[in-house]
């Protein structure tokens, strides 16, 4: 057994090998003919990894296509010669879907940062795939419009970015994934085919809808070019509440109470190690008392009647002894600083180098799986710090593990990779999903066989060959 | 020692402020409204000499329209004692609101009167400073830090050359700068707690305070909009730009 996990556990550090060969000296020939291109050290290490910073950056160059015609010429060239392309938005991923390490063009979508239409009776926006996620939202609130897919890494994500991964983030309990929102794609195919896919429809039933094939395929069947997004009312004075609650046990009754009564934006939930790292870095502490689980609710209360409500569910657990205290925003500064508990856990803990893990299972599993996952990693982990974050309310969650300071980077990632084995085992039992919401990537790759059935992989890698039969696009990602 | 704390309702300070499309003041229909920030920062100051032992009893004190009782839930929830709503729908100005409070002074007897150093949304900074001259009491104005030994106060103010220390006697107003504290959270039981605490609704009449406007309103307008910056190809466009555009260079 121990000698399995190591091989698994190694598995993921080894690329992938695939078929192409590298076409460096050529890129300054044949690149600048199609689009603007860069070769130099600095650039292919910054465009050559996203937010995971296991694997190195080592593409080949990085073009920047400023139009469709130039990224369908890329990927004809890319064909001709067998070079492989990874697309490039923000490169905020956190599982290696935009890494490029063995020498591939990267394709950045950066220069096609431009906004085409706005309309107001359709809500919608389109545009272009290197609009950056919040630029995307400020524009639509400009307009008294609201893009509700929201998180983190807004201020540099991009839209293509976002579609090609499905981001999720804090208010899916409410809106959904990125998804629901994209009623129109334009997309350049591995063949180099442009598709023009469902025009802004709302009904158009007529047969497979390819759209959602591309949403979420981590740029491995074509380039998204073009998007038409919707848009819809921006929530109405959103008011945030942290709650202490004692016991994993009680945080899916807080949860049923609430939704069973409440519109809610987002519901997640947080560790108290978790809150002392965001704390240290200056967030004001919401409570005087400390419980080892909090969560933070919100809702919209243009009236006085959600609070109201609001207030009597909490007496309710209060007396049942589920919550021990709990906090409300009285201003739009209060809810932005009792959402940086939840938001800064990232940035708090980066310096510890996390390992982490994104899981889902179904919501009603949330309390007996955590039990369950709980139990494995004090077992496995009695040394390290574990923090648990994340959308509860859509039954996600995130593992940061960190690093002690003294462990060596490699070995500690193999040790942590030889857990997650076990934890793709427990998600396997409770249905669950080894990755929740960043992807696949290259990080989740050796694990996809516990979320996903070998018949079920096999159609993928069936439908891969029809969009990219020379798999020239984004090659070793998500299956090998 | 009893505190009073006059709490104004503004526009959320994070809220895009828009102007009336008939420039008549700026839009406030579905805004939301938040506690000045400024006196929040009095309030939670109060709570703090109440917690040292040096406050008995904090009244909260706001002037305006029906929904203040919100903003004085929001400063009883904090953990002030009890609040006095001075109703009128009538625009306020600082002279008429010192007035009031100088009425309300008289009848609450407080040694201490701490607010804002200015309101966020008229930007006065005039209130404190009329209040201590009307009551003839001390004043500390822009306090970064406070000291009560008795009935003597130390404060700190921030000044353009540095740090000011002074020392006045109570009774005396004191207007509060951002860096005194941190202000807390409403806790839930606090929220809940504070819809049983006692708050008074008054009239300027009943004050005996004539709070008739002095200033008309002539226009209110956006500010200029910022041009787009533009780009230049080469210096020698730059200069030229520079100095045939722009003007700025002979």
């Amino acid at each position: 057994m121990a000698l399995i996990v190591l091989v698994l556990a190694v598995g993921i550090f080894s690329l992938s090998r695939y078929p192409l060969t590298m076409h460096t000296p050529q890129l300054e020939q044949h690149i600048p003919a199609i689009c603007p291109v860069r070769t130099d050290p600095d650039s292919l290490s910054v465009y050559g990894r996203d937010w995971s910073t296991l694997y190195p950056a080592r593409p080949s160059g990085i073009a920047f296509p400023e139009t469709i015609e130039q990224v369908i010429a890329l990927v004809h060239w890319a064909n001709q010669q067998q070079m492989a392309l990874v697309p490039s938005g923000g490169r905020t991923g956190l599982s290696g879907g935009a890494t490029a390490s063995q020498g591939e063009l990267v394709v950045s979508f950066e220069r096609m940062n431009q906004i085409l239409n706005f309309d107001p009776v359709a809500a919608s926006i389109t545009c272009q795939p290197g609009v950056i996620t919040q630029t995307l939202q400020d524009y639509a609130a400009e307009r008294g419009w609201y893009y509700p897919v929201d998180f983190a890494a807004r201020g540099s994500s991009q839209i293509g970015g976002n579609i090609a991964t499905n981001a999720g983030g804090i208010n899916v309990i409410r809106y959904g994934l990125t998804r629901n929102w994209i009623s129109g794609l334009k997309v350049v195919t591995g063949r180099g085919e442009l598709l023009d896919l469902n025009k802004g429809l709302i009904k158009n039933a007529t047969g497979y809808d390819l759209r959602h094939l591309f949403i979420g395929s981590e740029g491995t069947l074509g380039f998204i070019v073009e998007a038409t997004v919707q848009l819809t009312r921006p929530p109405q004075q959103p008011r945030v509440l942290v709650l202490a609650v004692p016991e994993l046990a009680d945080v899916m009754a807080v949860f049923t109470a609430f939704r069973q009564h409440l519109e809610l934006s987002a519901f997640e939930l947080f560790t108290a190690n978790c809150m002392r790292h965001v704390v240290a870095r200056g967030v004001p502490q919401p409570f005087a008392v400390s419980s080892d689980y909090y969560l933070l609710i919100e809702f919209e209360s243009a009236s006085d009647e959600p609070m109201d409500t609001a207030l009597q569910l909490f007496e309710q657990l209060l007396e049942q002894g589920k919550v021990i205290d709990g906090v409300a925003s009285e201003s739009e500064a209060q809810a932005q600083a009792l959402w940086q508990l939840r938001e800064d856990i990232t940035e708090a803990t980066a310096v510890y180098q996390p390992y982490k893990n994104d899981i889902a299972v179904p919501v009603g599993q949330i309390v007996p799986f955590l039990q369950a996952a709980n139990d494995l990693l004090s077992r496995e982990y009695p040394d390290y710090e574990v923090l648990w974050f994340g959308h509860i309310g859509d039954g996600n969650l995130h593992i940061g593990v960190l690093k002690p300071a003294e462990l060596d980077s490699s070995e500690f990632a193999q040790r942590c990779a030889a857990v997650t084995e076990q934890l793709a085992q427990l998600l396997a039992q409770f249905n669950g999903s080894i990755s929740a919401e960043h992807g696949v990537g290259l990080t989740k790759k050796a694990y996809l066989s516990y979320t996903r059935s070998a018949t079920e992989i096999n159609y993928l890698r069936t439908l891969k060959q029809v969009f990219d039969p020379n798999g020239i696009l984004n090659p070793g990602k998500i299956f090998d | 020692m009893k505190v009073m704390v006059p709490i104004k309702r503004v526009i959320d300070y994070n809220v895009n402020i828009r102007v009336k499309t008939d420039g008549s003041g700026v839009e406030t229909a579905n805004v939301k409204m938040s506690m000045n920030p400024f006196d929040e920062i009095a309030v939670e100051q109060a709570i703090r000499l109440k917690e040292a032992g040096q406050a008995e009893d904090i009244i909260a004190v706001s002037i305006g329209v029906a929904k203040c009782q919100e903003t004085l839930r929001t400063a009883l929830a904090m953990g002030a004692d009890r609040a006095i709503l001075v109703q009128t729908e009538t625009p306020t100005e600082p002279l008429a609101v010192a007035k009031l409070l100088k009425a309300l002074v008289a009848q609450e007897q407080p040694q201490l009167v701490i607010l804002g150093k200015q309101a966020i949304d008229d930007d006065c900074n005039q209130t404190g400073q009329m209040l201590a001259a009307l009551l003839g009491w001390a004043q500390g104005t822009f306090i970064s830090a406070l000291n009560l030994d008795g009935q003597t106060l130390e404060v700190t103010r921030e000044v353009d050359g540095g740090l000011e220390t002074l020392r006045l006697p109570a009774p005396a107003v004191l207007t509060v700068d951002l860096r005194l504290n941190q202000p807390r959270y409403a806790s839930l039981p606090n929220i809940m707690k504070a819809k049983r605490k006692p708050l008074t609704t008054l009239t300027p009449d009943d004050l005996g305070v004539d709070i008739s406007p002095r200033l008309t309103t002539l226009k209110v307008a956006e500010p200029p909009q910022r041009q787009a910056g533009i780009k230049v190809s080469s210096v020698a466009e730059l200069v030229d730009k520079l100095r045939n555009e722009a003007k700025v260079i002979s």
